[in-house]
């Protein structure tokens, strides 16, 4: 196998545009109340997002391909791409509905009609077109592990021979059918997550997109790009249990977490950080908890985890980039960002989550991403020689 | 010890026991079609072609057509695979699945209600399927499929990129068993966001795939095999004047990781939507692509590949979307493809 290398980054999230803002706002641990969105029309109980400030394309034409370009056009300028051969070059994005805002809003005459998926899934070829003909434009959901998948197998595009070079990761922008379904499944909370605390009471979606770009180490050294991490490996699994609730054994992201370890050649002892998908609903929170709980045994209470959907909310499909952003700089600054203090840790949930910085020095990092359907995936990252 | 340590040896189909993380497993060629299932209507554009309850039993009223569509199609399949899902442990089976419009209706229904001030009656059993993957996840949990899921969904290459994600990922050791395929239903008539390109789409066509060793160990038959790649040709690209340049080297290179030297002198099929991206295609093909008109969706694509299986020869099948993306299957039927191990080239992991 070959080794995968990160060599740019990309982020739009409710913290602002670009990773700067990502990083400084995560390293603040910078927490708010849930937007109300901006969309008189959602008549729903709980009509709670985070939004991007200053750029929401509400009322434009294909948010999701907007925020997907302006994280993969900064990933591509970080990693310098533009170097490299466009043929060369693919593009993976993972997203739960895609555009499908731009249908409500061509339903409600202020966009065109749309055409080619309903929903839209056209945020791949939307980056794409900013890098030229190129080796491919994937454009996939795997709803809340989207961005995981895409990245993954961007990796294994590159292994196959397919592309020197992928930028990958996911997208999710505010649409009413998300909004109205996450109700209508009672999945929703009346205020800002808090992911393993007592009183827990659900997700706060958010908007965002998140990019990273993937190379070989060799092909990385040849032309002297920063590498952030090393992608080590990755898990795949499904539950193939219900349709939107976690399979309470937790065997199969379990099993997620062992593989993506078993390839990058490390044991649970190895892992010094984690991600979790941890969203803030009851259920998922506890039987990812037990699942680590199970892997790692009492160093569970030692490995420090962040909490991020605490402060970005649920970016869905760009969830799993959005931790392996978070992973990747830590690995790159040596340090992981302190977690928002909890109001009451739930004690069904004994994680470790530092409230101040944490130095982070070699390991390997988890994250998790868990969805409706049943997928399940982890993402195994290492430091790379500095 | 803790969980994450797996000392149980995995059981692979007919094989040496299967590799637990990804290694390159085996080359495209020892993934071969066992079975493939249509679930299609008797003519396009016929109504009223589908009685689910009869296709499928109770339980599944709520579901989406195409989701249906593809359960029926999934059976049908497995009935004519010879039992390959059965001797395949769970965790090694996967499903890989595209579509364009298997979530349209439930989004047209779903945000017509909350508009309506009717959130409320909104289908807890049919909300989940606001999000497209549910297709494929469906039937993952019909059949405990739990090696992997993936729903891809690219207008109109979707279904060929769901096979080629899928095969990629059984060739990188993730699985041994796949469905791959597409569905897709018509959306909404009535809805006048969309704007579709080409006839709605209707139906679904599901492909099993399996290693060459273990159908030839059950003495199971092979139908033939299915590579793939894709690229990208933004239109501007394509509608510019080296744009055909762009197609013609960008198709080299696809025919190249298809193990192929040259575009065929036959058995060449375009499907086309009339695009500039398309056109490039077409020009890029020297007049040897017989064009098909391409449908709404990403299951023409499919549904050709599984009828190129059943041709004499083999054929090579290139899609085109007007957003750019491009994909392109090499379909060789049996008897263009023998079992026997030793035809088969050994890799390395």
């Amino acid at each position: 196998m070959s080794e995968i290398v990160i060599t740019g980054l990309g982020a739009v999230c409710r913290l602002g545009t670009g990773v700067d803002a990502f990083w400084n706002g995560v390293m603040a641990a910078r927490t708010a109340e849930p937007d109300r969105v901006p969309d008189e029309r959602a008549e729903v109980p709980l009509p709670l997002y985070y939004m991007v400030p200053g750029r929401s394309a509400v009322h434009a034409g294909g948010p999701a391909s907007e925020f997907t370009v302006a994280a993969g056009e900064e990933a591509a300028a970080d990693g310098r791409v533009g170097e490299v051969d466009p043929y060369r070059v693919a593009v993976l994005m993972g997203s739960s509905v895609g555009d499908a805002r731009q249908t409500e809003l061509a339903r409600a005459g202020e966009a065109p009609a749309v055409t080619g998926g309903s929903p839209p899934f056209s945020m791949a070829s939307a980056l794409a077109a900013r890098i030229g003909p190129c080796a491919g434009a994937v454009s996939l959901s795997n709803a809340c592990s989207g961005s995981g998948y895409a990245i993954a197998m961007g990796a294994e595009m590159i292994e196959a021979g397919e592309a020197d070079v992928v930028i990958a990761g996911g997208v999710e922008a505010y649409s009413r059918v998300t909004i109205a379904a996450f109700n209508r499944m009672g999945a929703l909370g009346p205020e800002r997550p808090r992911p393993f605390d007592k009183g827990r009471q659900g997700v706060v979606l958010g908007e965002g997109a998140g990019a990273v770009v993937l190379e070989s180490a060799a092909h990385a050294a040849a032309r002297g790009a920063r590498a952030y991490a090393r992608l080590a490996g990755s898990g795949w699994s499904c539950d193939a249990a219900h349709p939107t609730a976690p399979d309470p054994s937790g065997t199969q992201i379990k099993r997620a977490m062992r593989d993506a370890l078993t390839q990058a050649g490390a044991g649970p002892e190895d892992v010094s950080f984690i991600v979790p998908h941890a969203t803030g609903t009851t259920l998922n929170d506890s039987t990812e908890a037990a699942a680590m709980a199970d892997a790692f045994g009492d160093r569970l209470a030692e490995i420090p985890l962040h909490n991020l959907k605490a402060i970005i909310g649920h970016l869905a499909g760009g969830a799993g980039v959005m931790g392996t952003i978070l992973a990747a700089l830590a690995f790159h600054h040596g340090e992981i960002p302190p977690n928002p203090p909890l109001r009451e840790p739930d004690p069904e949930c004994p994680v470790h989550l530092p409230t101040g910085i944490t130095p982070l020095d070699g390991g390997v990092a988890l994250v998790n991403s868990y969805a409706f359907g049943g997928n399940n995936i982890s993402l195994a990252l290492q430091g790379v020689a500095a | 010890m803790t969980g994450l340590h797996d000392t149980t040896p995995r059981a692979s189909a007919g094989t040496t026991a299967g590799p637990a993380v990804p290694t390159i497993a085996a080359s495209a060629r020892d993934l071969v079609v066992t079975a493939i299932g249509t679930t299609l209507p008797p003519a396009p554009g016929a109504d009223g072609w589908f009685d689910q309850r009869a296709e499928l039993g109770r339980g599944y009223k709520k579901l989406p057509a195409a989701c249906q569509y593809l359960l029926s199609a999934t059976r049908r399949a497995l009935a004519a695979a010879g039992g390959g899902l059965e001797s395949t442990p769970e965790e090694r089976r996967a499903v890989a699945v595209g579509s364009n419009h298997g979530a349209a209706r439930i989004h047209t229904e779903v945000d017509a209600a909350t508009t309506g001030g009717e959130a409320h009656l909104i289908s807890p059993a049919a909300a989940p399927y606001f999000s497209p993957n549910l297709i494929a996840g469906r039937l993952a949990i019909e059949h405990a499929l739990k090696g992997f899921s993936l729903g891809v969904h690219t207008p109109g290459t979707g279904g060929l990129e769901a096979v080629h994600a899928g095969l990629r990922a059984l060739r990188f050791g993730r699985a041994d068993w796949l469905l791959a395929g597409a569905a897709e239903e018509p959306p909404p008539a009535d809805d006048k966001a969309l704007a579709l390109d080409g006839t709605p789409e209707d139906g679904a066509v599901a492909l099993v795939f399996e290693p060459a060793s273990a159908v030839a160990a059950r003495g199971g038959r092979s139908l033939g095999t299915v590579t793939a790649r894709v690229f990208c040709l933004p239109p501007a690209a394509a509608a510019a004047e080296d744009g055909p340049e762009h197609a013609r080297r960008l198709l080299a290179a696809a025919l190249a990781g298809l193990d192929l030297p040259r575009l065929p002198a036959d058995g060449v099929r375009l499907i086309t939507d009339g695009s500039p991206v398309a056109d490039a295609l077409a020009r890029a093909c020297e007049g040897r692509a017989e064009p098909v008109t391409a449908g709404s969706g990403c299951l023409g694509p499919v549904r050709q590949v599984a009828d190129a299986l059943g041709a004499a020869e083999p054929r090579l099948i290139i899609t085109a979307g007007r957003a750019g993306t491009v994909a392109v299957a090499r379909v060789r039927p049996a008897p263009h493809i023998p079992l026997s191990p030793m035809d088969s080239p050994t890799e390395g992991s």
